[in-house]
């Protein structure tokens, strides 16, 4: 009876050091930690009886070699998907959802693409120069979003250098229309790069944990 | 005694004698060292997935004593990179014995 209760308090502990280590961890992440772990500390437990341990201290002892459950939790967020990561796997690009889900904005926004370069021509024979360069970049912008199935991006090496035009066109975009304005609107600026930014971030955190080959498309984008 | 950022160079090390799983992985490099390299084996996994994310190491279901278990093996990239760990190593150690020596 006491030994059943030791070990019962023992797997309490085992649990506890697995529910802080997989914290914030996605479904599968967590069941591959819990896997591995479990897998392990049977292993040390069962070394530490053959030892010579008392099944209690066999488990107390297999506990403590693992570390800081807090610690452990760190290095497991940096090579496993979280459960944010997971969701963003899961429901893909949001932008490009939001253009496909309307075949209609598609056209507006192809149409959009293409009436701001030719306007830019139109601007740049008239010499406003300025105006015409915003247009432009604009133009390639929204362009380069739809220029992309029809790219040789789905590479790892094309996907980086459709990712870094596309940042830059669209830094150039901000800077042109805000031109010297820039810092009063700084403010703005932050906040709409910030939405951009941070599933930007996401999106590269989930490409360094997951190998090439299980990438779907819109990662690459 | 844990030196920080050498885990992933004694896995591949342990890996490249021999196809292993995580616990023994844990056990040969205490052993090896004569217990003097010491790191929390909670520790062990996170950087057997990034070296499986890098493509050092790959890993398999097997079966042991009736039992399922994980292995890993060293890749072809991954010996390039042991290599090189290697001989940076010795260039790192023959500095400090050059400087700890002296002193």
């Amino acid at each position: 009876m006491a030994a059943t209760i030791t070990t019962a308090m023992a797997t309490t502990g085992l649990d506890s050091w697995l529910q802080q280590a997989t914290r914030c961890l996605a479904k599968d992440s967590t069941a591959q930690v819990q896997s591995e772990i479990r897998e392990h500390y049977e292993l040390a437990r069962e070394s530490a009886m053959n030892g010579g341990a008392s099944a209690d201290e066999a488990d107390r002892l297999a506990v403590a070699a693992l570390g800081d459950a807090k610690t452990a939790n760190r290095q497991y967020r940096n090579v496993l998907l979280t459960s944010r990561e997971a969701r963003m796997l899961r429901q893909g690009n949001w932008e490009a959802q939001a253009i496909c889900s309307r075949s209609w904005i598609k056209w507006v926004l192809l149409i959009a693409a293409a009436a701001a370069v030719f306007s830019g021509n139109e601007f740049l024979l008239r010499g406003s120069i300025m105006l015409a360069w915003k247009l432009f970049a604009g133009g390639i912008v929204i362009g380069l979003l739809f220029a992309a199935p029809f790219l040789p991006v789905y590479t790892r090496l094309g996907g980086r250098v459709f990712r870094g035009v596309r940042w830059v066109a669209m830094l150039t975009m901000l800077g042109l229309a805000f031109g010297p304005d820039a810092p009063k609107w700084s403010w703005l600026l932050f906040s709409c790069l910030w939405m951009v930014a941070r599933p930007e971030w996401t999106r590269a955190s989930i490409r360094r944990k997951l190998p090439v080959a299980e990438w779907p498309r819109h990662l690459y984008l | 005694m844990n030196f920080k950022g050498t885990l992933p160079t004694l896995i591949l090390e342990t890996l490249a004698h021999e196809t292993s799983h995580g616990y023994r992985i844990a056990q040969q490099i205490k052993e090896r060292s004569e217990g003097i390299l010491d790191f929390k084996e909670g520790t062990l996994y996170p950087a057997l997935h990034k070296l499986e994310n890098e493509g050092m190491v790959e890993s398999y279901e097997g079966m042991e004593k009736g039992r399922p278990r994980r292995y890993y093996r060293i890749t072809k990239s991954g010996r390039g990179a042991l290599t090189r760990d290697r001989a940076e190593w010795r260039e790192l150690s023959r500095a400090m014995t050059t400087i700890l020596g002296e002193a």
